[in-house]
């Protein structure tokens, strides 16, 4: 449940998410003579780049997958792009049953519909659904990229107050790193700056301005400890080129992990000379650029496209400075680019060329992130199997993890060997139904599926296919925990399929494997 | 009992409603006073203990001093029965008699963790020779009342509580928290200090207080260990050794669902548990299957709940295995792939379990290397430490469950890495499971102690259980350092690994 995480950072504005309908009499008073009397009033200007953006939220539930959680509203501002497009936040969006975009002023509201997302660059892209677009972005103006943004700099988050008018709020930036946006995953560029940001009404999504032009989005506020975080230009600039050639690709990435020579005997274990740069590569993934390019374990990565690496994994970058080499992937090349790494080896500097790829969530064993779809299950005569996935472990609290959750955490950590033995994903019995079939095994949940019928199980639709196959009207489970082995009886199991279709727990399918 | 913790406790919650079956006994005689100065129970006395509880953050320190008081009882020559948990990590013992203030230093005989009792006698045994001891009675039937006798708080003379026994059932014994045999649940007030006291029925002891819960979970519900275990403490330690339960080590499923029972070839007669987990070390290794169905133990038919019926009471069917003692044989009957089966077991102690839960009466075991400290993975240290690694949650929660004892006995933890300029990159590595060090593969302390002495190459070189990179130290570095960082951090010793 990341997103839920994410929501606390968000503080600003979070008590006010619920409250989709415009401001009452009440509040509008007491806001008024507050912003009046301030020390610094805020300017009165409205914008004609940006809109608000209304989205509600429903997410599939992940224990009970037929069914969905119940709606929630979030409200942010859009930034108006060219073609009459609206850049927003893929958190914004995410899950969303129904978008809308409003004009800060006049309040008019017209439906949208997500034409591009991408979950781990946190962006997308939106347009309108009605035929009065043309009107509402009559008044509208597309606001330009501007990538040039360095550190030291002066921007401004930008809200709407109730009738439209821009509240600003000043930040300098004060650091560039990398670091994961709302999904686990690799790093990518983030601005950091420190000061105080207004609580508005709008809190998800908020454009970073300087000059007029867009810098970034608002990611995070600390309100603790003031620190904002800025989703920057130079990652929205690569979503917009990725999506404006027709194809969508994403972001690439080496698919390796490397580890810091800066402890002195360490360097001295790996024949490191004492001033030599580079970082050891501790680990490569299966199928990602780094192995197709012929990088191994236990290589010392010295280079990539030119950019010497140090021996804390950074680089020099022209205009951030030191930054992480993941970057020189992630941000500064694209799907499909070559890339050329320099590596010692045995002593001697080698040179790899390659192509650079992108590993989709659905290549992992054990997928990373879920929206917009229902969780993926088979309901076979009250035992329902799922394959495993990261929002599924996340949203057992920390508490609660462990027995079975902790062991699937496990193999979500290290999916090495369930990878090698050819599973695509990890099917597993999450919940039993209490059905006349089921008796006996009520209590269980948890347990890895290796074998169904005979046939060995590498992902749900294996399942589906082998409950086609049973041997004298049974359904032998085979698992890889205790009791290891689950008996149904083809006919019964069929029986009480029916009547869970409409029953009590409101199924309304036996299956998602879309 | 180490199949316990891996069964939901679906087969037990079966156990109380058969026995509310049973036809409620005659009411138990009228109450009567009892004379303390008479010397029926002059042979209860109060234990005061004074203890050092071990320190498993800084294993090279004493431990911090404690004390406390529980309840034993005369049962035979000098010979003294009160709860493990009593006199667990004692450095003084004494007892003391409710007539006679003075207090008289005692020692541990014989000490069951697992069962949670002990034996202990006072060193100048003179002043107790004429006191009585107790006899014990047998298992008490339920709505029989029984009194509680013992020293709990509240006051310091003798004091006794009265109830009904409420129920006979097999339970966790909280002291190690990983042992589970039968147990007996009394409605008599059971409180801190009654520990190790007899409860009394018809002037025999029927068993000994020893656990219940706060008032804030449950009311009136205490528990006695009930005869049939004492009895087996007594017999096991006769030979003047105490060699704890046996095991089959093997965990039962029940046999619910029709499709099952027709599967697994089972006769409608209810009758047959399904094995659905096999111990590998355990004393039915190389007989039993995942899969098979046990129809009997010893000739005493299992049912499909793992229930038997024995001595007239429904209980697990390792109430059976309980009874015996190491060596020991039950014949096992059971069904194989529908052709019925039958061996003779030998039963042996599982001890993979035993890390799982609190042990006492030992000094932390340790290894100090150039600041980087060694330690055993048990339960004590998890208590000890707040461990957030996965991987060393992950061994520990999954040490049984995924079998990780067979590949790694003693799973050795890299705890602290105490902080030097030989070692300053390596701090971030606490809390990690070590995999090798210096080319050899770690299953035990022991393992640490032979593969730092190996000092054929310049570096120490310790590789870390799912950590993809080696931690490694220059070894002359590492040996320059050891003593200062000794000195620094007021360590005695540079290891403990147990008096062998």
């Amino acid at each position: 449940m990341k997103l839920s995480q994410t929501l606390l950072f968000l503080a600003l504005g979070a008590s006010t998410l619920p409250a989709q309908t415009p401001a009452s009499e009440a509040p509008q008073k007491k806001r008024a003579p507050a912003a009046e009397g301030s020390a610094a009033p805020q300017q009165v200007v409205q914008s004609n780049s940006l809109v608000r953006v209304n989205a509600t939220s429903q997410p599939y539930s992940l224990h009970l997958p037929w069914q969905k959680e119940s709606p929630s509203g979030r409200r942010g501002l859009g930034v108006v792009l060219a073609g009459n497009r609206v850049l927003v936040t893929a958190q914004m969006v995410a899950d969303a049953t129904y978008i809308e975009l409003e004009l800060p002023d006049k309040g008019q509201k017209i439906p949208a519909k997500v034409v591009a997302v991408d979950y781990e660059a946190n962006l997308a892209l939106l347009e309108a659904t009605s035929d009065k677009q043309k009107t509402f972005f009559a008044g509208l103006k597309p606001m330009a990229v501007d990538v040039s943004t360095r550190i030291g700099d002066n921007v401004d988050i930008l809200q709407t107050g109730r009738v439209g008018e821009l509240i600003k709020s000043e930040l300098k930036i004060g650091k560039v790193l990398t670091r994961h946006y709302n999904v686990e995953g690799s790093g990518f560029l983030v601005y950091e700056a420190n000061n105080i940001v207004r609580s508005e009404a709008n809190s998800f999504t908020l454009p970073v301005v300087k000059g007029g032009k867009l810098v970034g989005l608002l990611l995070s506020y600390d309100s603790k400890n003031q620190v904002t975080t800025i989703l920057p230009a130079p990652i929205i600039e690569h979503f917009l080129k990725d999506v404006a050639d027709g194809s969508y690709e994403g972001f690439p990435s080496l698919g390796m992990e490397l580890q810091a020579t800066l402890d002195e005997q360490f360097r001295e274990f790996l024949g490191l000379k004492p001033d030599a740069p580079g970082v050891l590569i501790s680990m490569i993934m299966k199928g990602g650029s780094a192995e197709k390019a012929g990088m191994k374990k236990g290589d010392i990565l010295v280079a990539i496209n030119g950019f010497a690496i140090d021996s804390r994994g950074d680089y020099r970058d022209p205009q951030f400075g030191a930054l992480s080499s993941s970057h020189l992937v992630r941000g500064r090349a694209y799907v499909g680019d070559k890339v050329e790494i320099k590596v010692i080896r045995d002593g001697k500097e080698v040179t790899l060329n390659g192509e650079l790829t992108r590993r989709k969530p659905d290549d992992y064993l054990v997928l990373p992130y879920l929206f917009d779809k229902g969780p993926r299950y088979v309901l076979m005569g009250g035992l329902l199997f799922q394959e495993l996935s990261r929002p599924y472990l996340d949203a057992f609290g920390e508490e609660r993890r462990g027995g079975a959750i902790l062991r699937l955490a496990h193999v979500a950590s290290h999916p090495e060997q369930y990878e090698e033995e050819g599973r695509k994903k990890l099917v597993f019995l999450s919940l039993v139904l209490p059905t006349p079939s089921a008796q006996g095994y009520d209590k269980l949940g948890g347990q890895v599926v290796n074998k169904v019928n005979g046939r060995t199980i590498h992902d749900l639709n294996d399942l589906a296919e082998a409950f086609k196959s049973s041997k004298d009207n049974m359904h032998v489970i085979e698992l890889n925990d205790f009791p290891h082995v689950l008996y149904l009886d083809t006919f019964n199991a069929e029986r009480d399929n029916m009547s869970l279709l409409g029953g009590a727990y409101r199924i309304g399918s036996l299956k998602r494997l879309e | 009992m180490n199949t316990r913790p891996l069964l939901p406790l679906l087969a037990l919650a079966l156990l109380p409603c058969a026995l509310s079956a049973q036809p409620a006994p005659p009411p138990a005689p009228a109450t009567q006073a009892i004379d303390v100065t008479s010397g029926a129970w002059e042979g209860i006395v109060n234990i005061d203990v004074s203890v050092l509880v071990p320190d498993y953050r800084e294993p090279w320190n004493a431990g911090q001093p404690s004390g406390g008081s529980g309840t034993g009882f005369l049962i035979g020559k000098n010979r003294f029965l009160t709860n493990a948990h009593v006199v667990s990590n004692a450095t003084r013992i004494l007892i003391r008699t409710t007539n006679d203030p003075e207090p008289h230093p005692a020692r541990i005989v014989h000490i069951a963790h697992d069962c949670d009792l002990a034996l202990i006698e006072a060193e100048d045994a003179k002043h107790f020779e004429k006191l009585k001891p107790l006899d014990f009675g047998g298992i008490p039937q339920l709505n029989t009342e029984v009194i509680a006798i013992g020293y709990p708080i509240g006051g310091d003379r003798i004091s006794v509580t009265r109830g009904v026994v409420s129920r006979i059932d097999f339970r966790p014994y909280s002291h190690t928290s990983v042992d589970s045999h039968l147990a007996i649940q009394v409605d008599a007030a059971i409180n801190p200090g009654n520990s190790g006291g007899p409860v009394m029925q018809e002037g025999k002891v029927v068993g000994v207080a020893f656990q219940g819960f706060s008032g804030r979970v449950a009311q009136n519900v205490g528990y006695m260990i009930p005869v049939p275990v004492i009895k087996r403490f007594l017999k096991d330690i006769e030979d003047g050794r105490y060699d704890h339960y046996v095991d089959l080590a093997a965990s039962d499923f029940p046999i619910e669902n029709a499709a099952q029972a027709k599967a697994l070839g089972t006769a409608s007669d209810g009758v047959g548990v399904m094995v659905g987990d096999v111990e590998p070390q355990g004393s039915v290794a190389d007989i039993l299957k995942i899969g098979d169905v046990i129809l009997s133990i010893d000739d005493n038919p299992v049912m499909n709940n793992g229930l038997v019926r024995f001595e007239g009471e429904l209980m697990d069917m390792n109430e059976i295995v309980e009874r015996k003692f190491a060596g020991d044989t039950i014949k096992l009957k059971y069904l194989r792939a529908g052709k019925k089966l039958e061996a003779t077991v030998t039963l042996k102690r599982f001890d993979p379990y035993v890390r799982l839960g609190a042990q006492y009466n030992q000094r932390p075991r340790y290894i100090v290397n150039a600041g980087l400290v060694f330690q055993p993975l048990d339960r004590n240290l998890m208590d000890a430490h707040q461990m957030r690694d996965d991987t060393v949650n992950y061994v520990f929660d999954n040490f049984l469950t995924d079998k990780l004892y067979v590949e790694r006995p003693e799973p050795v933890v890299l705890t602290n890495v105490l902080p030097d300029e030989v070692n300053t990159w390596i701090t971030p590595y606490a809390h990690s499971v070590v995999d090798e060090i210096n080319g050899v593969k770690i299953k035990s302390l022991k393992d640490v102690e032979t593969a730092l002495a190996k000092k054929d190459k310049p570096f120490i070189e310790i590789v870390l259980l799912e950590k993809n990179r080696p931690v490694v130290l220059k070894r002359d570095l590492a040996e320059a350092a050891h003593k200062r960082i000794m000195q620094t951090y007021n360590i005695l010793e540079d290891s403990y690994l147990g008096d062998e």
